[in-house]
């Protein structure tokens, strides 16, 4: 029966399903960056539609810094990519910075992302650019083309690379080469910061250093930060812990309380 | 606008190898249309040489005579009959005959065309000429074309050699060009001497008098109308003649440049070359501009990620389209205006560079890159921001 109504109408095929969920959402609050309630999200349609988020409910308040866990295909990059206006969402409530992402069209999500900052695993820095000028791209969806400069360059500063503002990627380290991501991410003060693995692709110092000067610049300028991370060294730079198994919120905890159930587990 | 980072020229010039190659690649493209287009312009423009140094408003022909190919005269008196109606002010004969040359310093034969007319008629618009018309009054005196074809030998003054078998002293030269009609070259002689060389030559040719002309020439009366009077004349006239205006769509230099596209197949081969040349670079730019969105697929979905929206992106694909249709017009056109002076010196075709046609490659080299980038850009199109995450 639910295989014939999605096979029929594969993208309203679950808004059928939606009242027999029967689960009533609770009102708009101003104090969280991200409200989420019960949130699924298929990939495919037809047959090959594949469920990947099943009712996940998650609210995360300003200013805190969340670290996601989780094993790999968990859906913790379909979560953080759903928040990040990155897909267009159909099933539950998607609240980011106060805007409700669900049934919004590509348009609009194009707005609500210049109101975050994304870091991905590979820091995707335009070779042909300066670390000023990649990050310069993103003061540019501002308009503030005077001060863009003086805005990359004080960014850049504060990430410790005042002095290799004017090289290219090509002549920075890989971890260098992150925090020019992360620059560029921040560089608009966004009020929710997105990363996914971003220190996947470094070497144990400086995925330290990248997330210790990314905690330290959240905290300063009071964004809400969502990071998706394997490395256990980093969690204590978190608020809070969340784990994701198979596409469900399987713990919610504190980094002390996280590290014991762990250590519960390993012993 | 200007103060943003200019994305698409950085990326383009980032890799400078990369950028020659694509550089040179636009260029080589350009030049070959150019080079098509500038044949087939030739081809026809040299048709028109003769024709358009012609020394007067309304031209009569034979009505037999569809093109300057065909050796067709008309009777001489018709100019005369001419000469009383108001409006022309003068009407003059121009005598054409093909004959052998001898080249000097090969001793072969080539056939090329003599023009000759009473010397004191300004028939030509050719400044050369009057320079010479005591001198061109000796007998078996001609003045030679120096854009004739290298088979005929040198093209200086000095020069003794036969024509029609008949010994002929070349004493000054002019500046003309070859066409269809002109064998290797031309001359230039008086009617007087034409009459020597034509008159009588032998059973198999035709002989030549003042009874008949080639081509008539009629200057008008300033200000008069030259169409209505081209209207009376062909009224008058019998119909064995034809009076056609000089100039104007329905003029003898169309005619007669109508007359080659419409029956050779010289505009179709060297309009399919050219447009061959033009879908070449459509796929070279193609390959140039989807190669570059590939090469920077995830920094091109980050910047959707940051809140760019597709029309930026293609905006950035439009602009390197343009920049190198620019910059590889530039080459491109400067080596084709060599090569135009070079092969119109070895082939004596005349290759003109106007504005008219330089403007219209240009435009045709940017819709070439604009068709490109419009289809490299449904690439840029179909990056998923989503993608980007977690890699
Ligand atoms: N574009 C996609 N199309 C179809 N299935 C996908 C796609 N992306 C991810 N998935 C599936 O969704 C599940 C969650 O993937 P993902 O969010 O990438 O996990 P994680 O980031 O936790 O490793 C996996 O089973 C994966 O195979
Ligand atoms: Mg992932």
């Amino acid at each position: 029966m639910e295989n014939n109504v999605g096979m029929i109408t594969p993208s309203g095929g679950a808004t059928t399903l939606a009242p027999a969920q029967d689960q009533s959402l609770q009102p708009p609050n101003p104090d969280l960056a991200v409200q989420i309630q019960h949130l699924d999200y298929f990939f495919g349609s037809g047959d090959l539609r594949k469920q990947a988020l099943f009712d996940i409910n998650l609210a995360l308040p300003r200013g805190q810094i969340v670290i996601m866990t989780g094993p790999s295909g968990s859906g913790k990059t379909t979560l953080v990519s759903l928040i990040g206006a990155l897909r267009t969402v159909r099933q539950g409530s998607l609240r980011v910075l106060g805007q409700e992402l669900v049934g919004l069209g590509e348009r609009d999500l194009v707005t609500v992302r210049r109101n975050i900052g994304f870091i991905f695993q590979g820091h995707n820095l335009f070779e042909s650019l300066t670390a000023r000028q990649n990050v310069e791209m993103s003061v540019e969806l501002t308009g503030q083309f005077n001060t863009k400069r003086a805005q990359a360059e004080a960014m850049l500063g504060k990430l410790g690379l005042a002095d290799r503002v004017g090289y290219k990627p090509n002549a920075l380290s890989g971890g260098q080469k992150q925090r020019v991501a992360i620059a560029r991410a921040l560089v608009n003060h966004p009020q929710l910061v997105l990363a996914d693995e971003p220190t996947a692709a470094l070497d144990k110092q400086s995925g330290r250093d990248v997330v210790t000067l990314l905690q330290t610049l959240a905290r300063e300028e009071g964004c809400t930060v969502l990071m998706v991370t394997h490395d256990n060294r980093i969690l204590d730079v978190a608020d809070r812990i969340i784990n994701l198994v198979d596409g469900r919120l399987a713990s919610d905890t504190s980094p002390d309380g996280y590290l014991q159930a762990n250590a519960a587990v390993t012993c | 606008m200007w103060k943003r980072t200019p994305l698409a020229l950085l990326n383009l010039i980032h890799d400078r190898r990369k950028f020659l190659t694509s550089v040179g690649g636009v260029a080589f493209a350009v030049l070959l249309m150019f080079l098509f287009s500038g044949f087939k312009n030739a081809l026809y423009d040299s048709q028109l040489q003769l024709l358009e140094r012609l020394n007067g408003e309304i031209i009569m022909i034979n009505r037999l005579k569809t093109n300057m190919f065909v050796p067709r005269a008309f009777a001489r008196r018709r100019l005369y009959q001419v000469r009383s109606f108001e409006g022309v002010e003068a009407a003059y004969p121009l005598y054409i005959n093909d004959a052998n040359w001898r080249n000097p310093e090969t001793q072969q034969t080539r056939p090329v065309r003599v023009l000759a007319f009473n010397l004191a008629d300004p028939i030509l618009r050719i400044p050369e000429v009057s320079h010479y018309l005591a001198d061109l009054q000796l007998p078996e005196t001609a003045l030679i074309d120096t854009n004739s074809r290298p088979e005929v030998g040198p093209t200086i003054a000095g020069i003794e050699s036969e024509l029609s078998e008949r010994r002929l002293k070349i004493i000054g030269t002019f500046t003309m060009g070859t066409d269809f009609a002109s064998g290797n070259g031309n001359l230039i002689m008086s009617d007087q001497n034409f009459l020597r060389y034509f008159a009588d030559r032998g059973p198999e040719e035709d002989p030549r008098s003042f009874a008949t002309a080639d081509l008539g020439l009629i200057q008008v009366t300033p200000g008069f109308p030259v169409d209505r009077l081209v209207e009376t004349l062909q009224a008058a006239l019998p119909n064995d003649v034809l009076v056609l205006p000089r100039d104007g769509p329905e003029g003898f230099v169309i005619r007669e440049r109508r007359y080659w596209e419409e029956n050779t197949n010289i505009g179709f081969v060297f309009t399919l070359l050219t447009s061959m040349s033009f879908f070449v670079g459509i796929i070279l730019v193609y390959q140039i501009l989807y190669t570059d969105v590939a090469d920077h697929w995830a920094e091109y979905a980050t910047l959707k990620a940051m809140g760019y929206s597709n029309l930026f992106l293609l905006g950035v694909v439009l602009q390197e389209a343009l920049i190198l249709s620019i910059l590889g017009f530039i080459p491109g056109f400067a080596v084709g205006g060599l090569l135009y002076t070079v092969t119109g010196n070895v082939t004596g075709l005349l290759f003109q560079m106007t504005w008219g046609r330089i403007l219209n490659l240009l435009g045709l080299t940017f819709v070439m890159c604009l068709v490109s980038g419009a289809i490299a850009v449904r690439k840029v199109q179909a990056t998923d921001p989503a993608e980007v995450f977690g890699g």
